[in-house]
């Protein structure tokens, strides 16, 4: 559906303003007519095919509202930061008045956009030049030349009359031209001319040289000029170092990755042991580094072997066994054997149970672990250690946290009487009537309902008079327990056994 | 008096224009870039040392205030034009040339924003560049093989002749056709223009009176003699001797590289390397508060020249660089032969055993900062009060002082110290052959003459300036100590 909307008309005030006339009948052809570019101020020339039928646009400048009493909205069109650009679709440079979306603002511009915007619009430099460039013959040829002037009344007329120079400039700048020319001249002739030597000179040559361009054998170097090498250089400062370190990595990643025998070397080196061609070994000297330790490992190890053997194990573990003041040597252990019996292995042991410090590694190359005084007396106080509170007992007894012992008694005899009244119930029980499972028989229920009567605990209880006669003459005062002892005839009666009757 | 004047110029630059709070700028502030500026000339490896400097007169502070206004004309267009064919672009400044040189200036204010702004920017192939260490790279790499120019370069020692290989590269960039240089090469200040000690005569480097610089510099020259009779002897190829004819010509080229060039580190493709670099850009003049830095935009090779994050730039300061920081006068005047009677970083060798209390001294003139960024700061002060300037910074870094935290200065003690080195002082100014108003009145003599020797007498009244600075400052101390 074709748009009918109303022809908006900017109000001109110097801005660029976009007239855009649509047909507003929609069955009628579309005359749309778009117009584009600046339009001067206060005249806005309107040229479409209208339809008598479509409103006249009015040249009033100004902006319709409905409703008449309003005031006017004074609009401002936004002015697109430039005149063109490129388009991302169709790859060409557009007008930014066309009829796309609106171009994103600054802050959406791609990278370097804003730079590159900036320098465009720098204006360029009017003017006219009076001199011209000397192509680097004259340096300084174009500066204009001043003399230096201090603070001072005698300058003034110099001022005036450089003031008055600088408004003849163009005829100042000649005559100054030439008589820098002038003085400038004697130099340069010389750099205009070329100078040819007429007769070639043939030098002599001898010896090296002579062999060079004769083309005999020679050594690469001349035997005068030679120098012999006094210092080595570091594989850094070789010609054919290609690699600039400098200390300038950007990661540790970058460092050299450490290996033991390297590390070590290196260390050797630096203590002075070992002497390195260079800062750092070379796999050569890794792998004499790993020889010659190999060597040497080999023969501490076989001397120390040798050496077990020749003094035996008690001779040469004696060594770490600091506590073990006996003689070692073969002829005491056989003595000692033929005294107690022990053998060697025997006395090893007992040795080693003397041993204090040193436990574990290896004798030849030992490792110090874990001494431990096993007379130390570990004092677990720390920092916080106080000595308790005195009279704990009586603080807590005054608290009555604690009772003592008899009181306790006491409460636990009280416990006890309650059971001797639980007996009563016992009885009580025991003459009630078992109702439930002999309901069948008619001749029981008489006798069950005198016994009922009697042995009913609930009436029982129900009824005060039958109830004091019962257990009055049990109950007379709460007994101690010892009490209860000495009544009873043995023990088992405190004992809570139903099934005997009592 | 023309030192202070300008000094209060630069307070009522900083302290006018801020209503609201603005950071306190001190004289030596590391300028807010990506970079930390070390000092040291010949060292390799450290980052950045901007080191630029003007045609002949790097002008060390702001000169609109040293020559009036209507001196200052509009550089010649083609000063810009020939670098914004070849993508150079300069915003919001315009270049201006004085009788003291070229100057960058700011041509509309610019907020103090948080970001640092860029003024100009520069194609990396404009430049000439070489690395510092070996293997030389050359960007742009105009070197053709088998040049015999770069044997030469080749022979060069790495470490200490990076001025020789950079002359040679100059020389021959204004050979070849179509560079850059041979059309910049016009603005640069030509022989008489240049005031680098390296083309002094022997009366210049007398009338230093100072002669370790004075034999320092003959050493100079003498190693770029000897370098340029080693390599343009009379049997080399044509083109190498069409590029300097004569010594001269070569001594200019040095004088010119170790003046005008800037070690930076770059980043070119993957490789982070340490360059000289000579730029374009080295119209911008030295302060000890400068506006810009230097930054290198490795995504298009270009460098730029920013502002100072947060800087309030008004329309028509002057755009200054660091060149060196942290350097004393002396080392200013052999590289890039200018001095500053306001150099905060200047030191005079004191003997003896006089020591002044460090924080009276600070306090009444109301430094602070760490020792390495001493500045004044103006909010404790009056506004009125334009005495502080580098120089007495200079003094509180220089004089020997005691400070043993919150110990008292016994005042007795502190007059007697403040005496003997006002006399010591004066024992200095003594000992030169000149007064400072002498000199003043020698240079106001003589309007027209050479630059060098201007520089040269300049040099030694700086000095002199200084050392009277500092018996005035301790004059101001004695009767501001607190008791």
């Amino acid at each position: 559906m074709a748009l009918s909307s109303a022809t908006s008309l900017y109000q001109d005030r110097g801005l660029r303003g976009i007239v855009s006339a649509y047909s507003g009948k929609p069955g009628y052809n579309n005359v749309k007519t778009e117009f584009f570019g600046s339009f001067p101020a206060g005249v806005l020339q309107v040229k479409v095919g209208l339809d008598k039928s479509l409103r006249r646009i009015s040249l009033c400048p100004c902006i319709k509202c409905e409703r008449k009493d309003e005031p006017f909205e004074y609009v401002s069109v936004e002015r697109p930061p430039y005149y063109s650009y490129m388009d991302s679709t169709s790859g060409k440079l557009e007008p930014a008045s066309g009829a796309r979306a609106s171009i994103p603002g600054e802050e959406y511009w791609p990278e370097g956009t804003a730079s590159r915007v900036r320098a465009a619009r720098a204006p360029e430099p009017t003017g006219k030049s009076l001199g011209s460039p000397s192509y680097g013959k004259n340096p300084g040829s174009r500066r204009k030349k001043h003399r230096t002037k201090v603070a001072a009344p005698e300058s003034s007329p110099v001022t005036v009359e450089s003031s008055d120079e600088e408004t003849v400039e163009p005829s100042d700048l000649v005559t100054s031209d030439v008589v820098e020319d002038t003085i400038e001249e004697p130099k340069d002739s010389s750099s205009e001319y070329v100078v040819y030597q007429m007769e070639p000179e043939a030098e002599e040559e001898s010896g090296y040289q002579l062999d060079k361009t004769v083309g005999r054998p020679h050594p690469f170097i001349d035997p005068e000029v030679k120098k012999p090498i006094e210092k080595p250089l570091t594989s850094d400062e070789l010609w054919w170092n290609w690699r600039k370190p400098d200390k300038e990595q950007w990661s540790r990643w970058q460092r050299r990755r450490p290996d033991v025998e390297t590390v070590f070397l290196k260390a050797m080196a630096e203590t002075g042991q070992v002497k390195l061609y260079g800062e750092h070994p070379t796999l050569t000297e890794t792998s004499l580094y790993r020889a010659i330790r190999h060597l040497f490992k080999d023969e501490r190890l076989r001397a120390e072997q040798e050496r077990l053997e020749r003094d035996g194990p008690i001779a040469y573990y004696s060594e770490w066994v600091k506590g073990w003041k006996k003689d070692t040597s073969r002829e005491a252990i056989q003595k000692h054997f033929e005294e107690t019996g022990e053998d060697e292995n025997a006395q090893l042991l007992e040795m080693f149970c003397h041993q204090t410090d040193l436990w574990g590694g290896d004798p030849v190359y030992p490792t110090v672990n874990y001494i431990q005084d096993p007379n130390e007396i570990i004092d677990y106080r720390g920092p916080d250690f106080h000595e308790p509170t005195p009279n704990m007992l009586a603080y807590l007894k005054e608290h009555g946290k604690i009772i003592s012992r008899e009181e306790l008694e006491k409460i636990m005899a009280k416990e006890k009487t309650e059971q001797l009244e639980m007996t009563d119930m016992d009885e009580a029980m025991a003459q009630a009537v078992d109702i439930g499972e002999n309901e069948d028989e008619g001749d029981d229920i008489e006798e069950e309902e005198e016994e009922k009567i009697t042995r009913n605990w609930s009436v029982l209880k129900s009824t005060p008079e039958l109830r004091k006669s019962k257990p009055k003459p049990k109950k007379n005062d709460p007994m101690s327990l010892e009490d209860a002892v000495k009544d009873s005839e043995n023990l088992t009666d405190f004992l809570m056994d139903f099934e005997e009757d009592k | 008096m023309a030192a202070s004047f300008s000094l209060h110029h630069l307070t009522h630059c900083f302290l006018s224009s801020s209503r609201s709070k603005v950071l306190s700028n001190g004289w030596s502030r590391r300028p807010g870039g990506r970079y930390s500026f070390s000092g040291g000339a010949d060292d390799r490896g450290r980052p950045i040392r901007a080191a630029v400097e003007t045609p002949p007169f790097p002008l060390f502070q702001p000169p609109p205030l040293e020559e009036s206004p209507s001196e200052l004309e509009p550089a010649d267009p083609d000063f810009y034009k020939i670098g914004y064919v070849r993508s150079t672009r300069a915003y919001g400044i315009e270049f201006k040339e004085g009788p003291d040189g070229f100057g960058v200036y700011a041509s509309k204010d610019v907020e103090p924003l948080r970001r640092a702004r860029v003024i100009m920017e520069i194609p990396l192939e404009l430049m000439l560049t070489i690395r510092q260490k070996l293997p030389w790279m050359f960007f742009p790499d105009i070197v053709p093989i088998g040049h015999p120019i770069f044997d030469i370069i080749n022979s060069t020692n790495p470490e200490t002749d990076w001025d020789l290989r950079l002359a040679c590269l100059l020389l021959y960039a204004f050979d070849r056709e179509d560079n850059f240089w041979q059309l910049y090469g016009d603005f640069l200040p030509s022989a008489d223009e240049c005031t680098s000690l390296l083309l002094a005569t022997e009366d210049d480097l007398l009338e230093l009176q100072d002669p370790d610089l004075a034999s320092t510099m003959r050493q100079q020259q003498q190693r770029v003699l000897e370098f340029w009779e080693k390599n343009w002897h009379s049997g080399v190829p044509l083109k190498i001797k069409r590029l300097a004819c004569d010594p001269e010509r070569f001594k200019w080229a040095v004088s010119i590289a170790q003046s005008r060039c800037i070690n930076m580190q770059i980043r070119v493709g993957a490789l982070v390397q340490d360059a000289n670099m000579l730029i374009p850009a080295d119209m911008l003049n030295h302060s000890f508060e400068p506006n810009c830095f230097f930054h290198w935009r490795f995504k298009d090779r270009m460098l730029e020249v920013m502002i100072n994050a947060g800087q309030r730039i008004k329309k028509g300061d002057e755009m200054t660089i660091n060149y060196m920081p942290g350097q004393k006068n002396d080392m200013l005047m052999q590289r890039y032969g200018f001095s500053s009677s306001v150099n905060p970083w200047d030191v005079i060798q004191f003997s003896g055993d006089a020591r002044i209390h460090l924080d009276s001294f600070l306090s009444v003139f109301n430094i602070s900062g760490l020792p390495e960024q001493y500045y004044h700061n103006s909010h404790l002060s009056n506004d009125g009060d334009t005495f502080v300037d580098g120089a007495v910074i200079a003094a509180a870094r220089t004089l020997p002082t005691w400070s043993d935290g919150d110990l008292p200065p016994v005042p007795s003690m502190e007059r007697k110290a403040v005496k003997e080195l006002q006399e010591e002082c004066q024992q200095m100014l003594a000992k030169f052959p000149t007064t400072s108003e002498q000199d003043q009145k020698l240079l106001e003599s003589m309007p027209d003459s050479r630059r060098i020797l201007e520089t040269a007498i300049k040099y030694r009244m700086h000095r002199k300036l200084l050392i009277e600075k500092i018996i005035r400052a301790l004059d101001i101390y004695q009767d501001r100590i607190l008791f």
